[in-house]
Parts: C-alpha cells; structure tokens; sequence
C-alpha cells in the first residue's frame, strides 16, 4: 500500500494549513479533558485525537443534508463512519464536492454507557493502542471493517505504530498533498499483531428468540434517529398506516381486537431491518442510543450481512457500486424462485 | 362516505357455490355500506339500472361490483357510473367467479372467501379518488408484422379505411403459405394469384409501404405511439405506428420430429406441402398405391401436440383427390383418426372422395418402413383392433400447423404472451380472440392458432377493423394510474429514479426531491415499492390501500 | 372422551401481476380449476409493484404464508420491472430464512397460459403451509 510516512505532529500541521482558509472545516475527534469527543473545527485544530476508544454515535449521523456549496469538508473518522458516509452520498443526502472522507484504523471502542469498564478511556499515544480489548461493544468485536481503506484517503497504522497516510482517490491525492512526509510502500498491518477478523458467522433466530428479545421495545424510535444511514426526512411510521395513534389506534383496536402497547413494535423493527439492509455498516449505534438495553446490533447487523452478502455487497466500499434493491443482473438468483 | 355493494349470483355461476345472500344480509349492517344488494345479473339492463337507481336513491360515492373478473365488462360498468354522474374510477370490481365460485367447491368455505375479498374491496375502495382519464395522442399508422394472407387482408382492409400502413415481411416475397398452394379447396384457386392480385391492389395504393427481406430488430413505446426499428435490405428504419397486428403465420410440422415415418430418409415419403410442390411432375407407376396419413403432428401427445391443426383433413383429401384425378387406377388409402371436413361443403368433398374410390381406413400408423420396391407401412386397425401391412409406391404425411418459428423473437419483443402450444395468446379465446393483453397490439391468422384460409382472411381484417377502431379519433384514453411524488415527504435520495425502467423519474436539483413525468409513466409500481418512505405513490394502487386490503383479507384491519 | 385436535386452515395471501399471474387466474377460473379458498390474490399492476413491506405486515396480520407471482424473467409487460421483484424477494426470502420462516414466502413465475402451473403452485404451497401450521411452525 502506497502512503506517506507521517506523524501526529505532521497530521495536525497538514489539517491546520488546510484550515487556513475560514471556508474549511474539518469533522474529527478531540480529547479534552471532558475525554474523546466529535468536534467540528474551524480555523485551527487543537487537540486532535486519530482514535477515539469510546463510542456513543456513529458520527455521519451529523453530516446528512449538508447541500451547502462552497465550504470544504475533511471527515477524519472510524471506518464504519465514512462507509455511513460513503452510503449517505449513494443517497444524495450530502453535498458531493469539496468533501474529503478519511478512514482512520478503528482498534474498536466500548460502550459511551459503559461505566464500569476498566478499558482505556483516553486516547493513547499510538505505540500504546490498547490490545486484549475484551470489554469492546458487540459491534467492534464482530467487525471486520477495521482497517482505514474506505473514502478518499486513509490514515493507516503499522506493526510498529507508525503512520501512514493513504490517499485512494484523486481528491485523496490532492488531500496527501497537504502533507510533510516520505511517500513509500507499507504492509500497514493493523495493531495488535496477529489480530485478525473474526470469523463470520451466519446470524439465525426464530420469531421467538426476537419476540422476547424485542418485548422491552418502548417505541422510541431511538435506534431510528441514531443510525447513520435511516435517511427519510419523513419517516414510513411517522403516519398511521403501520404505528396507528390517537383515533386511528382505537379504530384499529375496535376492528381488530386485543392487542398489546405498543402496538406495531415488531413490524417496526422488522420493516425497519428490510430498509437498512442495503446500507447498514453494523456500528451499532442503534443499540448504543437503546435506553432498554435491546440487543439489537445482533439482529441489525446480522441480517443485514446476510442480505448483503446476497448480492456481494459491502457498503461503503465504493461509491461507484449501486445499492443492491435499484439494479439488476439478467442472470442471477436462479435459487430464488420457488 | 357512502358505498353501495352490489353482488352479482350470475345466474347460478356465482350463487351455486357462494351464498349471496348470506353476504348480501352480513354487508347491509357493515359500517360505511349504505346499501348491499344481490342480484341475477348485474350486467344486465335491468340489473344495471338497478344500481343506476341506488346510487341516485342514496347518493353513493362508492360503487362496489361483487361479480366477474374485474376484467371482463369493465367499460360497462365504468359507463355506468358516468351516467350516472360518478367518477368511474370510484368503481371497485372484486372477482368473486374466476377467483372464487368456480375454483371451489365448499359453500361455506367460498362464502367466507367472498366476504373477505369484498370487506378488502370495500377498504381499498374507500381509499379510491376521482381520476381523470389520460388522454395520448395516437398516431394513425398501423404495423403489421407478417406478409402473408392475413396480414395481407389485414394491411388492405387498413389502408381502404384511410390508415397509412407499414407491412414489413421477413421473407422477399409476400404471400407466406398461400403463395404456394396451387389449387387450395374449395374454388380450386391459384395461391400465387390470389397473392399477386393482393400484392398488386397494396402496392398501388400510396398509403401502404411494403418492406420485404426485413426484420424487426427492435420494439419500444406504449398505445399509440409504438416505435421500430426495421433492418432493410436498404439499411435500418426507424417507424412509429399506433397499433400493430402481428400475423407471422405457423410452421408446418417437421415429420423429422416422428423419425419412424421414415421422412427424409426416403423419398416417397413427402409432407403435403411437399406434394403441392412436386405433386403433377411425380413419376409414379401407372397404377400406383397411394398411402395418405392424417393427424401427422397433431393430437399427439406424444411429441407434445395434444391440439387438432384444423386444416390438415381437408389437405389429406384434396391429396386423394389429386391423385385419383391423375392416376384414375390408383389404389389410394387415407389412414384417419377423424375425418373432421368441418368447413362448408367439407362433408360432401368428402363423400365425393370415397365415391372416387379413395379407401378409408380408421387407424394408428405405427412406422413406414422404406423397402427396395415398395414402402411398408404399419399399423393399427382402430375399428378391428387389427394389425396391419401394407405395401405403398408412395406415402403423402399430412402434416399439422406448428407455431411460427419466431414466436419467441415477437413475443419477447413486443411483450406478447404465448400460449401452452407456444401459438399467440388472446385476451380472451371467445369475446377477445383478436386482442392481446397490451392494448393496440393485434394477432391474425395462424400464428394465434390453426386455421384455414378463410378464416385467415377474415381475421386479418377483424384485427384491422379493430385497430382501427382505437386509433380513428387520433386520440386516445389511457388508465390513468400512473406515479405522483409527496413532495413534502421526498428525502430526494433518487432510488426511484435509478430503478425506474421508463427513465419517468426525474430529480429536481434545486428542490432537491423528485417528480413524475407522467407522459411517460408506465405505472408499473416499481418506484412505489423502492422508497422507503411512502412519498411515491401508484394512482389506485397506494401502499396504504394496499395494505389495508392484506389487513381485509385477514381480518386484522 | 379425547379431545380431536380440529386441522387448522392457513390464510395465504397472493400478489399477482396484472398481466401474467392475474390472467392465468383467470383462465384456471373458466376452466374451473379448483384450489384451496385459503388463497387469496390481491391484484398488482407489476409484481414490482410489491413491497417487502407488505408482505412483513401480512406475516404480522396473520398470513401463514405470502407469495408473490409475476411474469417470467425477461417476459415482464413493464419490460424489467421482475428482476427487481426478485432481488427484492430473494432478499426478504434471506431474511425470513434467518428467522427461521423461509418456507412461509414464495416467488412464482407464472405466465398468463399456465393456468395449471397456477393452480398446481399455490395448492402445493397451501398444502405445504397446513403442514406447518398444524405442526405449530407458523403464526
């Protein structure tokens, strides 16, 4: 893999020329003494944290229906944020020029309501990124998108725990050019050592493993605001056709019968679970925003691989590879007629 | 909202198997109906004036139809409600014969089956609108696909009512079949002047253009404004037509299919055609012995030709005849498993025939086997339950009509179906036998089906008068259910617009949502199904009257 | 006195396209094909018409079983609108697989001839869905 050798010096010296100009914004993680939080800089950058070892949302949650033109926007953020993001312009749901999305190496995170954890809570100097990361959220555990190789550009880390910073795309080479630093060859092999994906495995339930799984749901619709890529301004179960409320839910209850509160919950997470399966990254920030504790990564993530895999999809790999439900090939899917 | 529900017993056709009182009694203290009927016959006068009458009477806004297939009498019912000052598009038709009182045979099971598909009626109705009928504009031209009797009938009856015409014939010369038929029964005509005189009336009249050796490479548009691509000999052409007939003929049977008829492998084994052909310039003994096989390719389930081609007794016959004609010492021998003459004067051709001493004989042929001095041909005497041998000088197949060899190409292109024996479908096999299933798109002659020249001819120009029919007024008026976008409710994330296969979807930048050119929408529903949202919708196809129909259905509403 | 299990009907809910499946419905009607009336076709303009979610909140409703009928690919009236359907279809059918309900959602390319296909399709699947309703596998 082609990049430059760089430094955390280096990386804060590049953005803060590229923020020079007071139409440039960068969207990147900040430590402070508050911890590790989303910042959106202007101006200059202080501060700036590559890894951010707690999570509380997927951050491309924030860039949806920025259409402004004009500005110039780094994105430096985890994978399965810039894949969020890479889907999210699939969906036209953010201005396409002057945006440049960089993936940095992910060791993953835990859980923004995890109190208890005794996992590293600040973001460390590179060569002490945390390894043995037993107390990481489901999401991280099971995720085999780690690597920084999605958008335009890539910061990426070797066994050594030196930096790299990729450029992908020409807008990635126009942003590497920001940068001090050698241009040579690395295997950029994440740390820890030896630390590979682990294994896929199928996700199977049956209706009552998710009945029972789902009898805490409230109806909040948390899951919905949070996640990255439930784009609709609009949202299908805002109207009364699936989520009756008021006089429709009573008409519905005097035709149809007894019936549980809240009503319709099922059928919300499973339409749900359909709409997302295209673009779903598996961050879990659905279950990060669940007040109820409802396990719902598994279900999110799980299908969602499945019917990815249908199709050998992977979002956020590509911006050039259409959403699976709007395109076709003539041949395919022999197995699924009956 | 005020719906009346009319249910029709169809005589006994519905009423046999579904209690149509029971239904009519259980809708009358639905809530929202104001009025629930049964009825004989809905489509009749006085049935129709019946709900002429209720409608008035309680002032309905929703009219339900519990009867037929929605697809059979639609226009009448729809001009029912106009009369009666009604939107016709608040008309809801639920099939409750088709789909319920002939595929059953349990009263209460079907009666319960009805109750829903009407309660899902009346839920899916309540969500219907006013829509006002789109109107296109519809060229005047016609295209028929296919050079040959029918098409050729087809392509004049067109152009003396005033229709310009493009005939395009993939052979160079016109005339399909006829053309070579020397003497076809019953005037004992000339197929080639019969064509000639066709062909020489089309070409001098200036609204008909002829393209011969031409192919349709490519077929695309929608009622009325029909768009091909035609390779010439002279290169491509581009034509736009209203409406098209298609009328490509059939294939006659490939005896090689029945290998133990020894076809192709010896000459004095020869099909009808063949014998049209070669017949006169034969050179047979001075008495030979003729053998004459019917049913070759037809009702024979064997090779996957369970249906009767029609015409090929009265070619069996005309062979005899022939051949008696010629050689009167002739021993000729008809093997038959129905003499069906059924055209008229058929029965006594037939006679005349035996009276020639032509020698029926009622059996399965087995093989013809060709031996050094004579055919052998084998059998089965089906009135004696007697096997036979005879010896032949020659053996004539009369050969059935198998569909036309480009079926598949035109029904692909032009999105037509075929039916089980692979010939053309029609829209309905005694009220529709011209129509398709796409409007403005018309078969003729053979290649829906067997049949004789006279009925070729006559269907040819059935089709043409139909067509013609459509396309008079220059205008037209189409279903008008075709997409519309919320705008309020558009996320602008163009999926539909990538799905859509008519390019109808189109994104507005500056609003950053989508919209509908209805022209050309061909209101499929695809768009409707990709957003996940709702903010597209099909006129009268909605998600949520759609849903509520399923709810209907499982009495979960 | 033993208590006899009574046999339970399923409900098994149809779309079909108006050009194809629909049609064929209807010649198995004048021919007076007989299917079980636990199956009821709602009407659709294109089998692309139908979207997954329908077909969940049918399952929700009750449906022991939901299919969707159209025309053979590459024979679709609206040219293309199939090959949606079935990536759609195949689609839910993955997701109705991981919860352990894949025989409850069928795809059928039924052309408006094969009346018989028709009927023999939906009665095989009706049968197939009593199975597993009487064997407490579906609702």
């Amino acid at each position: 893999m082609r990049g430059k050798r760089v430094s955390s010096a280096s990386i804060a010296q590049g953005l803060n020329r590229f923020l020079e100009d007071d139409r440039h914004l960068l969207l990147a993680f900040e430590k402070d003494a508050r911890g590790v939080n989303l910042r959106a800089f202007k101006g200059k950058v202080e501060g700036l944290s590559l890894f951010n070892p707690v999570f509380s949302s997927n951050s491309a949650l924030y860039v949806r229906r920025m259409f402004a033109k004009g500005t110039e926007i780094v994105l430096m953020l985890r994978p399965c944020e810039i894949r969020a993001y890479v889907e999210l312009q699939k969906l036209s749901q953010m201005e396409r020029e002057g945006i440049v999305a960089v993936s940095v190496d992910c060791f993953g995170a835990v859980s923004s309501k995890d109190e208890a954890t005794e996992a590293p809570r600040e973001a460390q100097a590179e060569k002490g990124l945390f390894r043995d990361f037993t107390h990481g959220r489901f999401a991280c555990m099971t995720c085999r998108e780690r690597r920084g190789v999605v958008g335009d550009a890539g910061v990426r880390v070797d066994k050594e725990g030196g930096l790299w910073l990729c450029p992908y795309t020409e807008k990635g080479e126009g942003f590497a050019s920001l940068f001090e630093g050698e241009t040579g060859e690395t295997e950029a092999e994440m740390l820890p050592e030896g630390a590979s994906p682990p294994e896929a495995e199928q996700f199977n339930t049956d209706m009552a493993a998710f009945s029972q799984d789902f009898s805490k749901c409230i109806l909040c619709k948390n899951c919905k605001a949070m996640c990255p890529v439930c784009y609709c301004v609009d949202c299908l179960f805002n109207g009364d056709d699936y989520l009756p409320k008021g006089d429709a839910l009573l008409n519905k209850v005097l035709r149809a019968g007894s019936t549980d509160l809240p009503q319709g919950k099922e059928l919300f997470h499973l339409i749900r679970m359909f709409h997302v399966s295209q673009t779903c990254v598996g961050c879990g920030a659905c279950e990060e925003a669940c007040p109820q504790g409802i396990p719902l990564t598994r279900y999110f993530k799980g299908i969602s691989e499945r019917l990815q895999g249908l199709f050998s999809y992977l979002p956020g790999r590509s911006l050039d590879e259409t959403l699976p439900y709007v395109t076709f090939l003539e041949e395919e899917l022999k197995d699924a007629e009956d | 909202m005020k719906t009346g529900i009319f249910i029709c017993h169809c005589g006994h056709n519905i009423k046999h198997t579904v209690d149509v009182k029971q239904l009519s009694d259980y809708f009358k203290r639905y809530m929202g109906v104001a009025v629930a009927e049964d009825y004989p016959f809905v489509c009749s006068e006085p049935g129709q004036d019946m709900i002429a009458e209720s409608i008035e009477k309680h002032s309905l806004d929703r009219v339900i139809i519990a009867s037929c297939t929605p697809s059979l009498h639609q226009e009448l019912f729809k001009d029912l409600l106009k009369k009666s000052d009604l939107n016709p598009f608040l008309l809801r038709r639920v099939g409750i014969r088709e789909h319920c009182s002939w595929v059953g045979d349990d009263i209460n099971g079907n009666t319960e089956k009805a109750r829903r598909l009407i309660l899902a009626g009346l839920y899916s109705a309540a969500h219907y609108v006013p829509l006002e009928e789109k109107r296109v504009d519809v060229v005047k031209t016609a295209l028929v696909i296919g050079g040959g009797i029918s098409g050729l009938s087809a392509a004049l009856f067109l152009s003396k009512m005033g229709m310009q015409v493009f005939l395009v014939e993939k052979e160079a010369d016109l005339g399909g079949h006829v053309r070579m038929l020397k003497d076809y029964w019953p005037g004992r005509q000339d197929g080639a002047a019969v064509i000639e005189a066709m062909k020489e009336e089309l070409q001098a009249r200036s609204n008909v253009e002829i393209f011969t050796s031409t192919t349709i490479r490519a077929f695309e548009g929608s009622f009325g404004n029909y768009a091909a691509t035609l390779e010439t000999p002279a290169g491509e052409r581009r034509i736009v037509a209203g409406g098209v007939i298609v009328a490509i003929g059939f294939t006659a049977f490939d005896p090689h299919l029945k290998p133990e008829l020894a076809y192709g492998r010896d000459p004095r084994v020869m099909t009808t055609l063949d014998f049209e052909r070669e017949g006169k310039g034969l050179s047979l003994p001075a008495k030979p012995r003729v053998a004459i096989l019917h049913c070759v390719g037809s009702r024979d389930e064997q090779i996957g030709k369970p249906y009767c081609s029609r015409v090929c007794c009265i070619n069996a016959l005309r062979v005899a005849d022939a051949i008696k004609e010629q050689y009167p010492d002739s021993y000729v021998e008809s093997f038959y498993m129905d003499v069906r003459a059924h055209p008229k004067g058929g029965e006594e051709f037939y006679e005349d025939t035996q009276e020639k001493g032509v020698l029926f004989t009622r059996a399965n042929v087995a093989e013809i086997i060709p031996g050094n001095e004579a055919l052998i041909v084998r059998g089965e005497d089906t009135l004696f339950n007697e096997p036979f041998e005879r010896e032949f000088d020659l053996a004539v197949l009369s050969v059935g009509m198998s569909p036309p060899e480009d079926n598949r190409h035109i029904s692909s292109l032009l999105k037509i179906s075929l039916d089980k024996d692979r010939f053309f479908l029609e829209a309905h096999v005694k009220l529709r036998p011209y129509d398709t299933a796409l409007k403005g798109i018309f078969i003729a002659g053979a290649c829906s089906g067997p049949k004789d020249i006279e009925d070729s001819i006559n269907h040819g120009r059935a089709s043409a008068v139909k067509l013609f029919g459509l396309l008079n007024l220059g205008y037209a008026f189409v279903d008008p259910f075709i997409s519309q976008v919320f705008e309020k409710r558009c996320s602008g994330c163009r999926m539909c617009e990538q799905a859509c296969v008519a390019s109808a979807i189109k994104y507005d930048e500056a609003k950053r949502v989508v919209r509908v050119e209805e022209a050309a929408c061909m209101g499929c529903g695809l768009c409707v199904s990709t957003c996940p949202s709702s903010a597209v919708t099909l006129k009268g196809f909605g998600d949520t009257l759609l849903d509520e129909e399923i709810s209907a259905f499982l009495e979960a509403i | 006195m033993t208590a006899e299990k009574v046999e339970q009907n399923p409900e098994i809910i149809g779309f079909a396209c108006s050009y194809c499946t629909f049609k064929a419905s209807e010649m198995a009607g004048s021919l007076r094909m007989k299917y079980p009336e636990g199956v009821k076709l709602i009407q659709v303009p294109c089998s692309s018409r139908v979207d997954p979610a329908f077909i969940i909140k049918a399952i929700m409703d009750g449906a022991d079983g939901v299919f969707v009928a159209g025309c053979h690919p590459g024979d679709c009236h609206f040219i293309k609108g199939n090959y949606f359907t079935r990536r759609k279809v195949a689609a839910l059918k993955e997701m109705f697989d991981a919860f352990g309900m894949k025989e409850r959602l069928r795809l059928f390319w039924v052309s408006a001839a094969e009346a018989r296909r028709f009927v023999d399709k939906v009665t095989a699947m009706y049968n197939e869905i009593k199975e597993l309703k009487n064997a407490g596998k579906t609702g």
